[in-house]
């Protein structure tokens, strides 16, 4: 049966493009040294503190330590006092949205709901009751467009020139200065989508749970990239060639209209929400499994998937800084923001998120230098 | 490229240590089987490249934790052959729900071999659990235990999917298959 030996259908070809991908993977992989397993020292250690505990007052400070750990970082900040990195925050409560300067000073505009900075950070586009308004961060607004279907999840294109918004079932589009709404399409799952860098392109989730990317400006550009499970988020690599989907219990990773080139099968865990960094080398992303989250990095192309930081309860949703040296994370349950230099040296913990934001803070973006 | 125990362990060795040209040689040595063995599971050429694509990727993502002791081309195959019938039963799934679109990614490979002539046309009318075994056994060479190991199947119905499939085959291809 000789037949097994011939080369299949475009074997050679699938080859060579793969090796191409398959050496960038290996250039980028963050390498992980060969480390010596301390599992047994740490399960004697726990031990010998468990049996302190119970028997000695300097014992029962170790149970305090633990409590901590449950309870968040310790050492946390009040209030946050300033950003460890340039830019401006943008967060959301029950409240409306507040824009936070790197000084910390911080101004709530009442109200307002799924806020996105524009490319340069210049302008803020939000909800506000039934209206779509574009203004600016001190509160200006330059425009506002009505429609009765709700809207929601408004994104601002590269150039600042379209904004892609949600309406009711629908995915429209409106120009940077109000002009020109217009549908999209109707074939769409409401809630995530991300604008390709340096196109009019846009990734959103159509009604089968594929990834449909469509040319605003030329509509016969349409082009469907499979996907395992339906995305709850969408992000772009900022060269504008691979882009990530993010699904309940995996990250995917994709070429700019496919196919797959790698991704992450988390199994039981829960992914909550990803970012890729600045440098569009690596992306971040944060998972819960058994009441227990993890914030882990890992790069695009492959390579290991390293944790940097592991707590009790629920992470939210993570950042990047715009200078791709911090991380933000939202530790919802312990009610704190934990700062995070990378490679990580430092950590800053900021608490009282609720006190200072209002009930049901989320982070909505960290922009520009 | 001779790709005996020995030189696999050398390229692993060396593509551990941060050399790209033993890692195109596992790779260059790997590819074809990888690629055909997933090829004749799925029956699209394009599902085979990601399929055997993320198998390589996934080598990379390990590389620095692969135990040089194990033979690298099992655990290579095992990815291979498992997401393949994942891929396969997903697309039943999909057919099954009547899903639009799916024709416009999983294109059609144009019959230019006798894999998509004959033999692929033949393993096609078997389950993907078939298909999958047979192809251990002829393409890459696996014994029935080591199938057995690959799959996590009972050893027993390993050796019952060989004799359907290869009862199978034989029939279509009108030849006598061991």
């Amino acid at each position: 049966m000789t037949q097994w030996r011939d080369p299949a259908p475009g074997e050679h070809e699938a080859g060579d493009r793969t090796w191409e991908i398959v050496r960038r993977a290996y250039d980028e992989r963050v390498r992980v040294p060969h480390k010596r397993d301390w599992r047994p020292v740490v399960a004697i250690v726990v031990g010998v503190a468990v049996l302190a505990a119970a028997f000695s007052p300097p014992g029962l400070a170790v149970f305090g330590s633990l409590r901590d750990a449950v309870r968040g970082a310790k050492n946390a900040k009040p209030a946050l006092a300033s950003l460890p990195a340039v830019g401006r925050l943008l967060t959301e409560s029950r409240a409306g949205v507040w824009v936070v300067q790197a000084d910390g000073s911080k101004r709530l505009l009442r109200g307002y709901r799924d806020a996105a900075w524009s490319p340069h950070g210049k302008y803020v586009a939000a909800v506000r009751g039934s209206e779509l308004r574009a203004f600016e961060p001190n509160g200006a607004v330059h425009w506002s467009l009505g429609r009765t279907a709700r809207i929601s999840g408004p994104r601002w294109s590269f150039d600042g020139f379209r904004i892609a918004y949600f309406s009711g079932a629908t995915l429209r589009v409106v120009n940077g200065d109000g002009t020109g709404d217009r549908l999209l399409t109707r074939d769409v799952r409401p809630g995530p989508s991300a604008w390709q860098p340096g196109r009019h392109t846009l990734a959103y989730v159509n009604r089968a749970g594929n990834i449909q990317m469509a040319n605003v400006d030329k509509r016969d550009r349409t082009s469907t990239v499979r996907t395992s499970a339906a995305p709850k988020q969408l992000a772009w690599a900022p060269d504008g060639r691979r882009f990530i989907a993010v699904q309940d219990h995996a990250v995917e990773v994709f070429w700019q209209r496919g196919p797959r080139i790698g991704g992450l099968d988390r199994g039981a865990a829960t992914v909550e929400a990803a970012s890729i960094a600045p440098d569009g080398k690596h992306f971040a992303f944060v998972e819960t499994k058994h009441g227990r989250s993890s914030l882990r990095l890992t790069g695009l192309l492959g390579g290991p998937t390293s944790p940097i930081f592991s707590g009790a309860g629920a992470f939210a949703n993570v950042l990047w800084s715009p200078d791709g040296r911090w991380l933000l994370l939202d530790w919802q349950s312990a009610d704190q923001w934990l700062f995070l230099r990378t490679p990580v040296k430092k950590l800053r913990a900021v608490s009282n998120i609720r006190a200072n934001f209002g009930a049901d803070p989320t982070l909505a973006g960290w922009c520009c230098p | 490229m001779a790709g005996s125990p020995r030189d696999e362990r050398a390229w692993v060795r060396g593509a551990q240590n941060g050399s790209v040209s033993d890692l195109e040689s596992l790779f260059r040595h790997h590819w074809p089987r990888a690629y055909r063995a997933a090829y004749l599971v799925v029956h699209d050429s394009a599902a085979a490249e990601d399929i055997a694509q993320e198998a390589f990727l996934a080598a990379v993502r390990s590389l620095d934790r692969f135990d040089r002791r194990r033979p690298f081309g099992p655990w290579l195959h095992r990815i291979v052959v498992n997401r393949a019938i994942d891929w396969s039963r997903a697309r039943t799934l999909r057919r099954e729900a009547g899903e639009a679109g799916i024709e416009n990614v999983a294109a059609a490979a144009a019959p230019d071999s006798p894999h998509a002539r004959s033999l692929a046309e033949a393993l096609a009318e078997l389950s993907p659990e078939h298909r999958a075994v047979i192809v251990l056994r002829h393409l890459l060479d696996y014994t029935p235990g080591e199938i057995a190991d690959l799959t996590g199947l009972p050893r027993g119905t390993v050796n019952s999917r060989l004799r359907r499939g290869l009862d199978h085959l034989a029939m279509r291809l009108g030849e006598e298959v061991q």
